[in-house]
């Protein structure tokens, strides 16, 4: 088992990480920004290192400094949480050379899994449905031509190194094929450091639904069910669910297994995310997985009672998927709300200090945040300052429950999405089960003042 | 509103990712709390404004820049270096680390200091190595003057910004 781990992260991943850190009894190093010093993060670390200026290019992400922490204090692992160095191959590379276990994936998988094309075609020979779309990478306007000919309109371009959301173009006619195609070669360039591309046949309203998978270091996979991840602004996740009302238990099995299947195939270990694509008929596709922890990774804890992170640090160590995980039964209902300092109508980020913040509690409530009173949000970083997670015995419940939650969830002194969060949970089709992507685009806006 | 989910796959603003309406917005913000410059940053997007200003001002801090003091985080090379950073006087120039590493007052073990507690020195001359994912980093010297205070220990870890030397800054030798 480790004897000490460093967090490359901040915020409320990295408390979660440290959390898990020490029900393991492992020692603890956290790395700070200077504009993260009075960090909860820095604050419940055994020991804390200053990697930096505020920028995260110059301190989160910087892996040089990230690298000489670890050596400095002498730590055999290093928890990359989510964002930043977490799908970094080359991090997980130098981490090896420094001989510190990266928690997480190999390189080569986190490379495989970060080429989004690439990932397209392994999971596809490895049995997964993929949505129809071109044969890897487009290299040329011939190309693009032939792809979308065989596979029809409208269909989606895609940067090869995006993910994530990013660096996406849909095309709808026939005319603005040729020039998206080369928008979208020049913008892939510039976002991700090469233009290469791929193509999918776009489907419209379509349900995202991901699972979660562990895998061990001598070859085992399981899933721990799904979540549904449909509601979303501009590909930013805001509120997550398990199970998902769109699958029934058969497809769930079926799906699951594949899944299982396929990462057995390429020997998948630690933690991961498989994410799908559902249309209106119900098939499912994949998209893209992410080789990482994943933000909405506590609605699956609440439900299967597993603590995937401690079960990451202990497959870390070497230890077997029954020892890390042992067996579980997914039980009841989970949500979660993402809690960003954003205001709740235009979005615009809202940093700065907080003068008040109380969180709820009672029965089936769970908060993961680095917030405080007093806390000064910096505006360096992400805007998500708390993940609110309500299980119930079914989704009424839960969702009942998520109501009480955000009515008690008091934060002055900067704008919070929370009164977005109770429009959403009071929406009939919300409450019905009814909704795709574009759900939070339809919902109808509220005028800005 | 149906612009807006054009604008996600970067069509009409031309500019990858970005709600052009939304850029505006944060203008207005900056213009409200009078702020020269605004960085925001997201997995997805980062965005820097800086107003174009007559004054040659700093960059106004969105963070408030009164330092509670808190429990400080327990590097104990951190903490030596901070008491004894509490006690300088204020004409000291401070030499603060520009990277995380282990302190080397030395070229080599066994060899002599590089600077002494008294000694004069000059605008680029070397004070002291550290040490980061084995390459030897010497850190020089921005000013010329005397060292009054050499903070950390031979051999012990700093963090960024942590105090090094203090220098009475003096004339060229």
């Amino acid at each position: 088992m480790f004897r000490k781990i460093l967090v490359a992260n901040r915020g409320e991943i990295a408390l979660r990480v440290l959390s898990a850190c020490k029900e393991l009894d492992i020692r603890t190093v956290a790395v700070y920004s200077e504009a993260d010093r009075h960090a909860l993060h820095v604050r419940f670390a055994d020991e804390a290192i200053c990697i930096g200026p505020p920028r995260s290019s110059e301190s989160y992400l910087n892996i040089p400094q990230v690298i000489s922490a670890a050596e400095v204090a002498n730590v055999d692992g290093i928890h990359p949480g989510y964002g930043f160095l977490s799908e970094n191959a080359n991090f997980a590379e130098v981490c090896e050379a420094s001989h510190i276990t990266f928690i997480g994936p190999s390189p080569e998988l986190i490379r495989m899994m970060g080429e989004k094309d690439r990932a397209r075609i392994e999971m596809g020979a490895a049995g997964l449905p993929i949505i129809p779309g071109s044969d890897g990478v487009v290299p040329d306007e011939a190309a693009a031509k032939k792809v979308a000919a065989e596979i029809g309109l409208p269909l989606m371009i895609k940067a090869a190194e995006g993910g994530g959301g990013r660096g996406m173009r849909v095309v709808r006619t026939k005319r603005e094929l040729v020039p998206a195609f080369q928008t979208a070669r020049t913008e892939a360039e510039q976002a991700f450091g090469s233009p290469h591309v791929y193509m999918e046949k776009l489907i419209e309203r379509p349900r995202h639904i991901e699972f979660q998978v562990l895998g061990d270091r001598q070859g085992n996979v399981i899933h721990l069910g799904e979540r549904e991840c449909s509601l979303q602004r501009r590909h930013q996740k805001v509120l997550e669910e398990s199970p998902s009302m769109a699958l029934d238990a058969a497809t769930r099995e079926r799906i699951g297994c594949q899944v299982v299947q396929a990462l057995r195939k390429v020997r998948y270990s630690n933690a991961g995310t498989v994410e799908f694509l559902r249309d209106d008929s119900g098939q499912l596709y994949f998209i893209e997985m992410n080789a990482r922890v994943q933000v909405e990774h506590p609605v699956t804890e609440m439900v299967t009672q597993v603590d995937i992170v401690k079960a990451q640090i202990r497959v870390a160590a070497g230890e077997r998927l029954e020892d890390a995980v042992g067996s579980f039964q997914p039980r009841g209902h989970a949500i979660e709300c993402r809690i960003n300092a954003e205001d709740p109508d235009t979005f615009v980020p809202s940093p700065g200090r907080i003068t008040a913040f109380r969180v709820p509690g009672g029965p089936g409530i769970r908060v993961d945040t680095a917030a405080y009173a007093d806390a000064v949000i910096p505006p360096y970083y992400d805007s998500l300052i708390a993940k609110l997670v309500a299980h119930g015995r079914d989704r009424s419940e839960a969702i009942a429950r998520m109501h009480g939650a955000l009515d008690g969830f008091v934060v002055e002194g900067i704008k919070t999405t929370i009164p977005l969060h109770k429009r959403i949970l009071a929406e009939p089709d919300f409450i019905a089960g009814k909704f795709d992507t574009h759900f939070l685009e339809r919902l109808a806006p509220v005028e800005a003042k | 509103m149906a612009k807006k989910s054009k604008q996600v796959f970067g069509g009409a603003s031309g500019i990858r990712g970005v709600d052009l309406a939304e850029v505006e917005r944060l203008l207005e913000f900056m213009q409200k709390h009078g702020l020269e410059e605004f960085e925001y940053e997201t997995s997805s997007v980062h965005i820097r404004l800086k107003k174009a200003s007559n004054q040659s001002s700093a960059p106004v801090q969105l963070i408030s820049s009164s330092e509670v003091s808190g429990p400080a985080p327990t590097s104990s090379a951190e903490s030596a270096a901070r008491s004894s950073a509490a006690g300088t006087t204020s004409d000291l120039h401070l030499i603060k680390s520009p990277i995380v590493g282990t302190f080397y007052a030395a070229p080599s073990p066994g060899a002599d200091p590089f600077v002494a507690r008294g000694g004069r020195v000059d605008v680029g001359q070397v004070l002291c190595i550290i040490e980061a994912m084995k390459l030897m980093n010497e850190i020089e010297s921005d000013v010329a003057g005397e060292i009054v205070e050499i903070y950390p220990e031979n051999g012990s870890p700093v963090e960024y910004g942590q105090p090094l030397f203090g220098i009475r800054p003096q004339g060229k030798k």
